[in-house]
This record gives C-alpha cells, sequence and structure tokens, in this order.
C-alpha cells in the first residue's frame, strides 16, 4: 500500500480514493478527483494547464531544482522494520520538510521581487509621461509669458497705426 | 441586422455530441501512444498494413501522426495540408507527458525540461497510381 500521485495535478491518491484508468494497452493512470479524471478525458495537456503542478513547475513559478526534492522516492526495495530506522527516518523527514518548506517560500519570494521592481520603473515611467497634470508645462514661467504678450501687443499696436 | 451567430461548419467538432466523444468506450489514441508509433519499426507496420475491408479506405492510407484513416491517396494528401494535422505536428513535436514527470513535479526528484522532437509528415508513396 503507498500513496501514489495523481497523473494530471500530481496530488496525492490515498488507497481508496480516486479513479484508476487502465487503458487498453495496459498502462495505468491514476486520478485523484473527478476533476482530473474528466481533464484527462478531454485530452488536455497537464503542462499547460495552469491549476496542475506541471504547470508551475514547467513555467518556472516553483523551486524545480533542488536537493531538497531528491529525498522522497520510489523505493521498490522492502526494508525489515526496525524501530530505531523507523524513528531516524521519521525525524528525517520532518527535518527535510522543514528545508523544504523555506526553500520553496524564498524561491516565491525571490520571483515576487521582479514584480516589485517591474512596477516600480512603470511607476516612474507613468509620471514621466503624464507630467503635464501634475505641473503645468509653462508653471513658473507666467513673467516670460506676460512680456512676450505685452510685446506682441506693441507689435500690433505699431502695425495699427502704419495701416492707419 | 448583423450577421447570425454562427455555432460550426459541418468540419468543426462543435456540433457533435461531446460527451460522447469524451467516453472512454471510444477513446481515440493518446499523444504518448502515438509517440510510440512513431519509431521506425511500428511506422512501418502502420503505414504498410493488409487490406482490412473493415477500415476505412481497407487501412490501407493511414495518417501516423493523427492516427487516421482515409480513403485514397487524395483525401490523405489533402489531409496533409489541413490546420488539424499541422496542429497535430505542432504538439508531438514535444516530449510526451508520464507518470513520472507527474511524480518528479510533485516534490519526487528536480524538474527535467521536455526534450522536443523532429516530427515531419509521413513520406507520400507515389506507387499507388
Amino acid at each position: 500500500m503507498r500513496i501514489e500521485k495523481c497523473y494530471f495535478c500530481s496530488g496525492p491518491v490515498y488507497p481508496g480514493h480516486g479513479v484508476m484508468f487502465v487503458r487498453n494497452d495496459c498502462k495505468t493512470f491514476r486520478f485523484c478527483k473527478s476533476k482530473c479524471h474528466k481533464n484527462f478525458k478531454k485530452k488536455r495537456n497537464p503542462r499547460k494547464t495552469r491549476w496542475t503542478k506541471a504547470f508551475r513547475k514547467a513555467a518556472g513559478k516553483e523551486l524545480t531544482v533542488d536537493n531538497s526534492l531528491e529525498f522522497e522516492k520510489r523505493r521498490n526495495i522492502p526494508v525489515k522494520y526496525k524501530r530505531e530506522l523507523w524513528d531516524k527516518t521519521v525525524e528525517a523527514m520532518k527535518k527535510v520538510e522543514e528545508i523544504k518548506v523555506k526553500r520553496q517560500a524564498a524561491f516565491i519570494m525571490n520571483r515576487l521581487k521582479k514584480g516589485k521592481q517591474l512596477e516600480k520603473a512603470e511607476a516612474i515611467n507613468e509620471v514621466k509621461k503624464n507630467i503635464h497634470l501634475i505641473k503645468a508645462p509653462h508653471a513658473g514661467k507666467a513673467k516670460q509669458l506676460e512680456d512676450k504678450m505685452v510685446q506682441r501687443l506693441q507689435e500690433d499696436v505699431e502695425m495699427g497705426d502704419e495701416d492707419n | 441586422m448583423g450577421k447570425s451567430k454562427q455555432i460550426g461548419n459541418h468540419n468543426s467538432d462543435k456540433k457533435k455530441n461531446i460527451s460522447k466523444k469524451w467516453k472512454t468506450k471510444r477513446r481515440t489514441k493518446d499523444l504518448d501512444q502515438i509517440h510510440s508509433d512513431m519509431k521506425p519499426e511500428t511506422a512501418a507496420r502502420l503505414l504498410r498494413q493488409e487490406v482490412d475491408y473493415d477500415v476505412t479506405g481497407c487501412a490501407q492510407h493511414y495518417c501516423l501522426h493523427c492516427a487516421r484513416y482515409f480513403v485514397d491517396m487524395r483525401s490523405l494528401k489533402e489531409h496533409f495540408r489541413t490546420k488539424l494535422h499541422k496542429k497535430r505536428l505542432k504538439q508531438l513535436r514535444e516530449e510526451p507527458y508520464t507518470q513520472a514527470e507527474a511524480e518528479r513535479a510533485a516534490g519526487m526528484g528536480s524538474y527535467i525540461p521536455p526534450k522536443t522532437v523532429e516530427v515531419q509528415t509521413q513520406p507520400i508513396e507515389e506507387d499507388m497510381d
């Protein structure tokens, strides 16, 4: 008796749960829930389905290459029960799990940092583009404009005089 | 008046009964099965089948990648030019998904990216005509 992994979503399939599909070439597929089974029947690719573990790994959303992932394995060699070994194994499992969780969390936090940077750059860019909404282009140039207006008015007056 | 909502033409799968299509009873070949079919020895056997009167076109015109029989050479050639066939070739270019990959994704080992496979339409045999 072992906890199998779902073919589609990679979730655990506990004994007595889920469905096993045997294809007509004797290949077996285990599914943890009807959702996974239905998606398989629709011939969806788990690598392209966003909610599966396979997608998350393929798209670099999660920690993919790490030594902490190398402990859990399908071991097909039976081991005789020894209380000491059992205790040690359980201890080790706890430790490995702890390290794994820590590393996975760190990976995700690192991944999200990139977005923060992009967000910041985007915000700066937006402010630069729309600066005229905050500060009018000729703010602080009122004096210059006034002088220009006066000059132009004078010119107009002169022109008018010449016409008459 | 706008154009009336078109549900699909006769070639599209939209009008076909999807619940029947998804039945495992009439399951078509999966991509990994086709990948194993593409091995030279099986491919040779599939492309040169004996005359079988129960199969479309007496099993003489088979598309290896789409796992389909055609009535004659002409329709097979026409099929090679369709979107359906080209899409299938594209899908086959990636190594098939396996239970081992599912297990690796679940934390039993590190991720190994799928390899790309060179896939081309089977050569057309001209000796038929």
